[in-house]
């Protein structure tokens, strides 16, 4: 369990390095099936040299220097999507971006599987997942962090709200990923045409699939912040059990 | 606690690393090797016999966008355009009992199909258009090829900077498949020569950079190790994988 949560966590920065490496290749993502400017949500470009913009359902803003126009990983300022420090290789280069994501993706994969297995035999994924006593909790941990209230409500090991990501994160945003991007492939088109449909075709599934990275992004900086808070913050100890404690590597 | 805090940190800087760590580990062809180990199983697992999905006219989009490069430039080229392409020939040889060398008119004798589908590109756009012509596999069949051939490869009229032509290659599943079309026709008109006239590929349940555009010559081959790069194709050659369906 701890192995396959620090392998997946290296499979996962490779991951989202070299998804934006592939995603600046055509920096644009559309809620359609085939390309369709008119149905664009994000695009991200260069409309002269030395200025980079960013759109979002129609807004433009200037974002020299973070996206559009960008270091491109030889030194250079250019007109790039993601800047070359976080992408995979760093400079322009789709072919090995593909090689890292692909492979990184099967690890991702049976890390996923092992550490559902692994922490189902220890018993630590039934302590993990939202029940449905939780689902009354959710308020009123909620109510309590915003000071609404002045005593959490009863939980075990993780609060309502943890489990609550845990379940989602797990369950539904990890194999949405995983589905949404095999939906890209033309031969998994050709294999299960109705899962693409259902993503609302191959460009909605690939926006889709930046929808879901952003996802994982958000809840890997609030799991960081609680594993960093933990110590600090001492009433607040047996709110993240386990977890990093445990599975933190020999340094 | 420091222990914590310096993890989570590592974990950080790890992730904005990643990229100039990759930029150095890419020199490696050993490295670029293990990772194209998924190749197989990716082959394995979507490759099949699945056909691509196929669509109604009003999907088709008002323009097709040109993939890879435009027009070739080289005088070869042009006289062939300047003859309307009378003087095209098709030639269909290597590890053959029968080598055929085809007309326009004599290819638009074989069986033929229409199909609108999806055209993906690597890149990761889509277009959808209609694609017309002959079938694949009758005309490789007409050729009569030896058991020892196992692969497709076909040679094109355009190159790049450095001189090089492109290429792709199929194995003989793929060259099977009822959607693989030497396509002359695109929503419902001959091929212009910015999409591949006269004569391209169209393999709709893998990438774009499979459909090779302005084919001359179609060799059947056992492997296909000793042509260009060895890799299968021009991409290919270049690190973009042999199996283009993902």
């Amino acid at each position: 369990m701890r192995i396959a949560h620090w392998v997946w966590a290296l499979a996962f920065a490779v991951l989202v390095s070299s998804g934006l490496q592939i995603f600046n290749a055509a920096p644009y993502l559309d809620a359609s099936n085939a390309s369709n400017p008119a149905r664009r949500v994000l695009s991200i470009g260069s409309p002269q040299d030395g200025v980079g913009t960013t759109t979002i359902f129609g807004h433009t803003f200037v974002t020299t220097g973070w996206l559009g126009w960008t270091d491109d990983g030889l030194g250079e300022q250019s007109a790039r999507a993601f800047p070359g420090w976080v992408t995979i290789p760093s400079y322009q280069d789709l072919a090995d971006g593909r090689r890292w994501h692909f492979f990184f993706a099967w690890v991702a994969v049976v890390c996923w599987i092992a550490w559902l297995v692994s922490s189902a035999v220890k018993g630590n994924l039934r302590k993990m997942l939202l029940s449905r006593a939780d689902v009354r909790n959710l308020w009123p941990m909620q109510a309590y962090y915003l000071r609404l209230r002045k005593t959490p409500p009863p939980y075990d090991e993780y609060n309502p709200l943890q489990k609550a990501a845990y379940t989602a994160i797990v369950f539904i945003v990890a194999p949405l990923i995983v589905l949404t991007g095999l939906a890209l492939s033309p031969g998994a088109d050709a294999i299960a045409h109705p899962l693409t449909v259902m993503f609302g075709g191959r460009q909605f599934a690939r926006l889709w699939h930046f929808v879901c990275m952003l996802a994982l992004i958000a809840f890997f900086v609030l799991h960081v912040i609680q594993v960093a808070t933990r110590g600090v913050v001492n009433q607040m100890r047996s709110m993240i059990t386990g977890w990093f404690v445990e599975e933190a590597p020999p340094a | 606690m420091k222990r914590r805090l310096f993890v989570a940190g590592a974990l950080g800087a790890g992730l904005a690393g990643c990229g100039p760590i990759a930029t150095a580990l890419n020199n490696s062809s050993a490295l670029r090797g293990a990772l194209g180990i998924v190749d197989g199983p990716d082959d394995a697992l979507l490759g099949g016999e699945h056909l691509a999905q196929e669509y109604p006219p009003s999907a088709i989009a008002p323009v097709f966008r040109t993939n890879g490069l435009p027009t070739p430039a080289d005088a070869a080229y042009r006289a062939l355009l300047a003859s309307n392409f009378t003087t095209y020939r098709l030639t269909v040889d290597g590890n053959v009992e029968r080598p055929l060398s085809l007309s326009l008119p004599q290819l638009e004798r074989f069986p033929q199909r229409t199909q609108i589908t999806r055209h993906d590109c690597v890149e990761g756009w889509s277009v959808i258009g209609e694609w017309g012509g002959a079938l694949l596999w009758p005309v490789l069949a007409a050729a009569r090829p030896h058991r020892s051939a196992r692969y497709v490869v076909f040679h094109c009229m355009d190159r790049d900077d450095s001189g090089v032509a492109y290429y792709e290659s199929l194995d003989i599943p793929q060259a099977h498949q009822p959607q693989t079309l030497l396509a002359t026709h695109l929503n419902g008109v001959a091929l212009d020569p910015d999409h591949g006239a006269p004569v391209r590929l169209r393999v709709p349940t893998q990438l774009g950079y499979k459909s090779a555009k302005w084919v001359h010559r179609i060799e059947l081959v056992a492997t296909f190790s000793h042509i260009e790069g060895g890799s299968g194709g021009y991409w290919e050659d270049q690190g973009y994988e042999w199996y283009a369906g993902i």
